[in-house]
């Protein structure tokens, strides 16, 4: 009997791994925004969960246009949110004194040290002095920087001066955290580095992370759900799982070599399948994949293929993204 | 790699946090930090009080070599015609400069650095509105230029007080102390409400800078000029027309000139009474009218804060 060596990411096969009982921390409806004739938000509705959330989107879709909602340097035309249960059309201090944003947009103070920086944000925020200090210590040790922390902030590289803004952001302990653009002119290294902070700081610590971004490798690296927008206007939404999901819930079995007898035998007991890519068949079948395995396993060992994996087909999330934004 | 010696995993922060209300104070504590730490800062203060210097060394000189006939012509010691109040308002007017610039130095980049820098969204993303951060910022720049003033002229009526209550220093106003608070507050309150317009409406300090003090200069200019004019008329035998005086407290340093004028009941008089040659009259423009100088001060100044408040916004909002 031949070896077979199964893929099996369990991960990926089970539906009810994530259900969607989570909490909201942000409910967004029918929100309107409008710069004069532009409307930049048209009549968005949506709901960001707990946890690592993607705000996915191309340029000009209402992105940063939500954040700066959110946190009330705009005000909307019509509709209604609510933040971590405050309103933000009458409670934008409260909502501001629990979330932290990282703007896309250098932005520090001039003449002061990173410290001095990081503590000014937190006394901004309502802590004490002495503990704005030494929070703002914790932080930057948090975020990786050394005794570069006593230097003026002008004097900093781009991948300091994105540190310096997400500590700013962390240092009075927000529940919700906006990262505009997170990784924005930073080298490989670097974004490396922040996207793995971004995760870290996103995961198990009672904080949610709401990231808006249009580099879909970054998103679908820390995110667990992403919020798709539009021409201002809510195209998907979900668990990035949901979205790479097939219609149908196809499996790919990658063979050793190519078999037609495999082919013909799954054929014959009922499943359609692809032209195969390289060694790799995508096979449809109704049932779980489970079955859809013992029923491969089964045609391996009548043909005498070799199956190598077994994994639940699923599309990348740019072929799910590009099908949200041009699908009318 | 050797493990660090602390936990420098995230922890959440469950310590105290204040209401969202009163921001201000923090601003105003970091734009005073940053502003002490410039280099100009302490020797343009010290430059500041120069004149109480020099009226402390004549004071001193005339006290300790009382003659009949002094070099200058004069028959008895100063403290006989002097007039103490309007020492005070000599060594403002001579301390104008210097408190320029250290406005300048303050205040022309307070907002402007902060729009280059897009520090604003710092300040308005956390529970700050945009009155904090216009009251921090003023307060920034009022308290340090208040101490300023005050440190020189408090000591010098504390020092006159005690040492030269037997030539009238009391008994000629016993009020001055109150009329020295207000003139302590003016410059503070005039340079910081110009200064925040100036800064609030470009995006380079330095720039900023420059027209703070184009528009001071010339303003001066005027003042300088009426003040030469209204010499000459008044030398001339005939009588300098109101309009003359009026424009002479038009200019920044002019208006504060009037209002500490008003405050102290006082046309001006010098240190030194020097006899003038024949026919020579002493220049002293008469004390402006109250009704019109204290209003437009107090109307430059808000209006200045109104402008500020209209440029600060936290992100560029087409309309």
């Amino acid at each position: 009997m031949c070896l077979v060596k199964l893929y099996w990411n369990a991960t990926k096969c089970t539906d009810a791994m994530y259900p969607s009982t989570s909490v909201s921390v942000a409910t967004i409806q029918n929100l309107v925004v409008r710069y004069g004739n532009f409307t930049a938000l048209n009549g968005l509705s949506c709901e960001i969960p707990e946890g690592c959330t993607g705000l996915l989107g191309p340029n000009g879709a209402g992105k940063t246009t939500l954040l700066k909602t959110i946190l009330g340097f705009v005000k909307p035309t019509s509709g209604s949110a609510t933040v971590l249960g405050y309103d933000i059309e009458s409670a934008g201090a409260a909502i501001r004194q629990k979330v932290g944003l990282m703007p896309e947009q250098d932005c520090h103070i001039p003449g002061t040290t990173a410290v001095q920086f990081v503590a000014f944000a937190g006394e901004l925020a309502g802590m004490p002095s002495g503990q704005a200090i030494r929070r703002s210590h914790e932080v930057l040790d948090y975020c990786g920087l050394g005794e570069a922390r006593y230097r003026n902030v002008e004097t900093y590289s781009t991948g300091m001066k994105q540190r310096i803004k997400l500590a700013q952001a962390l240092v009075h302990g927000p529940k919700l955290l906006l990262l505009d653009e997170p990784t924005n002119g930073l080298d490989p290294a670097g974004r490396e580095e922040m996207l793995e902070l971004v995760r870290s700081v996103s995961h198990g610590k009672g904080l949610s992370v709401l990231v808006s971004s249009h580099l879909l490798p970054d998103i679908e690296r820390v995110c667990d759900r992403v919020i798709v927008v539009m021409q201002g206007q809510l195209r998907a939404q979900g668990t990035i799982k949901d979205l790479k999901k097939i219609e149908g819930r196809p499996v790919d079995i990658e063979l050793l070599e190519n078999s037609p007898a495999f082919v013909a035998a799954l054929q014959a007991k009922g499943a359609s399948v692809m032209p195969p890519k390289r060694t790799t068949y995508r096979i449809q079948l109704p049932g779980l994949p489970e079955d859809i395995a013992r029923i491969a396993m089964q045609a391996a060992l009548e043909t005498g293929a070799q199956i190598r994996g077994f994994e639940v087909a699923e599309r990348s999330l740019e072929d799910a993204f590009m099908e949200a934004i041009s699908a009318k | 790699m050797a493990s660090p010696i602390a936990d420098l995993t995230y922890r959440n922060y469950d310590g105290p946090l204040e209401p969202p209300i009163n921001r201000w104070w923090a601003i105003a504590k970091l734009s005073m930090k940053l502003s002490t730490k410039k280099k100009g800062f302490w020797f343009w203060s010290a430059m500041s009080c120069f004149w109480y210097v020099i009226l402390l060394i004549i004071f001193y000189v005339n006290e300790t070599i009382v003659s009949n006939t002094g070099p200058l012509g004069q028959k008895a010691s100063i403290f006989n015609t002097l007039v103490w109040k309007d020492q005070f308002l000599n060594a403002f007017n001579e301390s104008q400069l210097f408190l320029f610039i250290l406005a300048l130095l303050m205040g022309a980049g307070t907002i402007a650095n902060d729009n280059r820098a897009k520090a604003l969204l710092v300040y308005l993303s956390k529970p700050c509105t945009k009155l904090d951060y216009v009251i921090g910022k003023w307060l920034g720049i009022f308290v340090p230029m208040t101490l300023v003033t005050a440190a020189p002229a408090l000591s010098f009526y504390f020092y006159c007080l005690m040492s030269y209550r037997t030539y009238g220093f009391w008994t000629q106003d016993p009020w001055l102390i109150v009329r020295l608070v207000g003139m302590i507050m003016l410059p503070g309150i005039c340079y910081s409400s110009i200064s925040l317009a100036v800064s609030s409406m470009f995006q380079q300090g330095r720039l900023a800078g420059g027209v703070f003090a184009g528009v001071y200069f010339m303003s001066n200019f005027v003042t300088l000029f009426m003040g030469g004019a209204y010499f000459a008329m008044a030398n001339g035998g005939g009588t300098p027309p109101a309009i003359v005086s009026t424009l002479y407290y038009c200019s920044i340093d002019g208006i504060q000139n009037a209002v500490v004028k008003i405050l102290f009941h006082t046309n001006g008089s010098p240190t030194i009474p020097i006899a003038l040659p024949q026919g020579a009259v002493r220049l002293q423009v008469p004390e402006p009218s109250w009704y019109v100088f204290l209003p437009a001060f107090f109307a430059i100044c808000g209006l200045s804060i109104l402008v500020a408040w209209s440029q600060i916004r936290a992100v560029e909002v087409v309309r």
